[in-house]
């Protein structure tokens, strides 16, 4: 048990750098990073606010109707599910790929273990991300309906239990995932397929038990009546995409109640229960797909003797950058994920929605098959948010770690260097619009023009956010790392990205928004094009200063 | 000709003085042997000559060109092998050497020619198809090596070259870096083996607590001191601290 508490508390040390938290408060730059950090926060927070007030609205909508419990259903629905889809990839990375299992796999302990220390910091970062789903609707709930001390109780501990069970089921699942692919030579490429493969289909999976009770509770005439009859008959139905988030939501609902207790205690119950499952599945499974990680397969000249005439390549520097960044980022898994694997999830998860038909969706169906110069406006947008989601650009220097002096004693110019960073980001982009735009052929036929807008506009935005996330990476970047998933993934770089993306993309949606109306459409294309080529000039003139400075004053 | 000219460095806001003025003037075909105990400061000094770490103060001028000034001009004029050989290690070893050969802007012919040189003489050339990961440090080190040597360099400047090399690979290398200043090219180097130093340098320093205590020919420090002594003595004798 002291070995566990020891481990539990190191892992968390080295997850949230308590001690270099509280390092860093002494040092100046790091307060400055701690000010840019709050700065990015605060650009999120005028979206929160109006996605708050939105929720309270439904809150209404839903009382009308006297299915106030669908609106906490949602809130445990949506942080339950986040938290499973994030957990996946989580997971993996930390289970699998952190750097501390070196030094813990010789030691005597056992995975078990080794697992629940883990899982405890992947928990604590999960109350991270679910608080602030969470916390919005419990409030709006409790207040609306003047709940009761109990009820503010109840919630607590179902705040307490929330990711546990999505998180074991993302652990179950990695676990098994990666002891059946733990296959010599293409290990890494099978996973990131596989992982990927596996995503689709458990989103295709809940769309479809949604929809199908959907029509379970619309069929028949009785509709108004079974709904004015069951105040939970939405709750009940809806939920059944993840059965224990309806416990969640019946413990608070019923609080003043027997069932209320019965209901928490279950909710509990199950997550209880499957920890102490993947605890004892760990034992069986967690090594087998752990062993071998490290290892790599090396010809040592015995193999193949390629011809090495054909291997000398001749390229210019910035093709050469941009190969070389691309090759990086598909031999590293978790690069390879947080990339790739973003942008082509994305719009095969938005096309799945829209074809099987979430009610969710519902405004953007209206949308698609209204007005087309809509539609191109809109994926256009999504095209460009592929540019900053991509992460290349706001990692692209922080990737290179104690790499980094290769370059900076290679003469290499800052625009070649400009050049190569934007293209990888574009290859990565435009492996994102064809998903796009393969995927949306099954739902809306484009015409020509607004094919050809939505590369030529989405592109440029793509190039413009990718220069914004690049100064925001040579300003700071994250060099001293041991581990190549603490680039991408702990790396606030791509945070205040997509802050500054969301304030970029913001004012020119307002912007659009403002003259559509009342100005003709290719006015509008030309202006946003020409908003964007300005942009890009710029930031291309920062950028290649910035660089210069960096690449010769870094430390 | 590399013209270091009074230049310090200090870490921690001037809490650590790592470099203090030092001042050292090193001729073209000259093989030029950097010594100091750890921690003296040999690194530091390497670093800021190859464009890593910015000055303090002072300036470094190879053959004419003001190294921090013209810094794109100067890194094409260097090639440097650092003391531990941090490289792409998800590439493989040919991708890795087309990369340095690119940006060095090296035509096809010349750099398989090179490549295929130093990689049978390194005796790596079987694994140029295989990713870095699976490379030993020698190996590494190795293809370090190699990259640096596709360049027409003037100034050759590797720090610790010798740890971690096999007797064959090190004796390869000292006759490498032989050829290179018998072409007119300055090489410079830092070591804490005394008998290469003795053996392979025209002159050297030793640097102590970030100052040069010593420099010259070996014979001429040989005169300087008391007595006839090996460079092994004069190097204890001159970085006691006490
Ligand atoms: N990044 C750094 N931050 C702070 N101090 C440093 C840093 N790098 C080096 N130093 C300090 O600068 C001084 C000189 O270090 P340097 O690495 O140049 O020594 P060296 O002569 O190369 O030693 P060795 O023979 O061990 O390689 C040392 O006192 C060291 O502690
Ligand atoms: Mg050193």
């Amino acid at each position: 048990m002291n070995k566990l508490i020891s481990l539990i508390k190191t892992d968390l040390n080295i997850t949230f750098g308590l001690s270099s938290i509280i390092y860093g408060l002494k040092a100046k730059k790091q307060r400055w990073q701690i000010v840019v950090f709050g700065i990015a926060m605060l650009s999120l927070l005028p979206t929160y606010i109006v996605i708050v007030n939105v929720l309270f609205d439904f809150y209404d909508v839903f009382k009308e109707i006297g299915q106030e419990s669908y609106f906490l259903l949602m809130g445990f629905l949506a942080s339950q599910l986040i938290i499973f889809f994030f957990g996946l990839m989580y997971v993996m990375s930390k289970y699998y790929f952190s750097n501390d299992l070196n030094q813990l796999l010789p030691l005597p302990i056992k995975p078990s273990h080794i697992l629940t220390s883990k899982f405890i910091s992947l928990m604590v970062s999960e109350y991270f991300t679910s608080l602030p789903i969470f916390l919005p609707f419990v409030i709006i709930y409790g207040i609306k309906e003047s709940a009761k001390i109990l009820y503010w109780i109840y919630a607590i501990v179902a705040f307490i239990t929330l990711p546990i069970l999505p998180l074991v089921l993302a652990s179950i699942i990695i676990m098994i995932l990666m002891k059946y692919t733990n296959i010599k030579g293409k290990r890494d490429f099978v996973r990131t397929i596989t992982a990927v493969l596996l995503l689709v289909a458990i989103v295709y999976v809940q769309l479809l038990i949604q929809k199908i009770s959907q029509q379970a509770i619309l069929e028949g005439e009785d509709f108004y009546y079974n709904i004015a009859r069951d105040a939970n008959l939405l709750a009940r139905n809806l939920g059944l995409v993840f059965p224990p988030s309806i416990w969640g939501t019946f413990a608070l609902t019923n609080f003043d109640e027997l069932s209320g207790l019965t209901n928490l205690i279950m909710f509990v119950g199950i997550g209880l229960a499957g920890f102490i499952l993947m605890s004892f599945l760990s034992e069986k499974l967690f090594f087998d797909g752990l062993i071998g990680n490290i290892e790599v397969t090396a010809s040592k000249g015995k193999g193949k003797k390629k011809d090495l005439d054909e291997l000398y390549i001749e390229n210019k520097a910035y093709i050469s950058i941009a190969k070389k960044e691309l090759k990086m980022l598909f031999k590293t898994p978790i690069y390879l994920l947080n990339t790739v694997g973003g942008v082509v999830l994305v719009p095969i998860i938005l096309v799945m929605s829209l074809s099987i038909g979430d009610p969710s969706m519902e405004p953007f169906n209206e949308i698609i098959y209204s007005n087309t110069d809509i539609v191109t406006l809109v994926l256009i947008g999504v095209v460009a948010f592929f540019g900053i989601m991509n992460s290349v650009g706001s990692t692209t220097f922080s990737r290179e770690g104690k790499n980094l002096w290769i370059q900076r004693t290679l003469p290499i110019k800052a625009k070649d260097q400009i050049y190569g960073r934007v293209l990888a980001s574009v290859v990565i982009q435009l492996t994102g619009i064809i998903t796009l735009l393969v995927s949306m052929f099954f739902i809306i036929k484009l015409n020509f023009f607004s094919l050809a807008l939505i590369i030529v506009i989405g592109l440029l935005s793509g190039i413009v956010l990718t220069q914004f996330g690049m100064i925001i990476d040579i300003l700071r970047p994250m060099l001293n790392w041991s581990s190549p998933q603490v680039a991408i993934k702990q790396n606030l770089n791509v945070l205040i990205g997509m802050g500054v993306a969301l304030l970029y993309g913001g004012g020119i949606f307002l912007l659009v928004r403002f003259m559509f109306n009342s100005i003709d459409i290719w006015i509008i294309y030309l202006l946003v094009s020409a908003i964007l080529t300005i942009s890009m000039v710029i930031l291309f003139n920062v950028l290649k200063t910035l660089i210069d400075k960096q690449f010769r004053e870094l430390e | 000709m590399l013209s270091l000219r009074g230049i310090t460095k200090s870490y921690n806001k001037g809490q650590i003085k790592a470099v203090d003025n030092v001042n050292l003037e090193i001729k073209s075909g000259e093989i030029f042997g950097f010594l100091g105990p750890n921690g003296a400061g040999k690194t530091t000094t390497i670093k800021m000559i190859v464009g890593l770490l910015k000055p303090d103060e002072g300036e470094i001028v190879l053959d004419g060109v003001n190294v921090w000034d013209n810094s794109l001009m100067a890194k094409s004029m260097i090639s440097y092998v650092p003391d531990n050989p941090e490289i792409y290690d998800r590439l493989n070893g040919i991708e890795y050497l087309n990369f340095i050969a690119d940006m060095y802007g090296i035509s096809k012919e010349e750099r398989k020619e090179k490549i295929e040189y130093y990689t049978s003489l390194f005796n790596i050339k079987d694994s140029l198809g295989d990713i870095i990961s699976s490379y030993s440090h020698g190996m590494k080190q190795k293809l370090v090596l190699t990259s640096a040597l596709l360049n027409e360099m003037n100034l050759f400047i590797l720090d610790e070259p010798m740890v971690g090399l096999d007797p064959k690979s090190s004796f390869n290398l000292k006759e490498i870096m032989r050829k290179m200043c018998d072409e007119g090219k300055t090489v410079f180097f830092s070591t804490h083996v005394l008998e290469v130093a003795e053996k392979l340098c025209d002159r050297i320093a030793i640097i102590n607590n970030g100052k040069i205590i010593a420099h010259g020919r070996i014979d001429q420090l040989r005169d300087d001191a008391k007595e006839k002594q090996s460079l092994e003595k004069i190097f204890l004798e001159l970085t006691d601290n006490e």
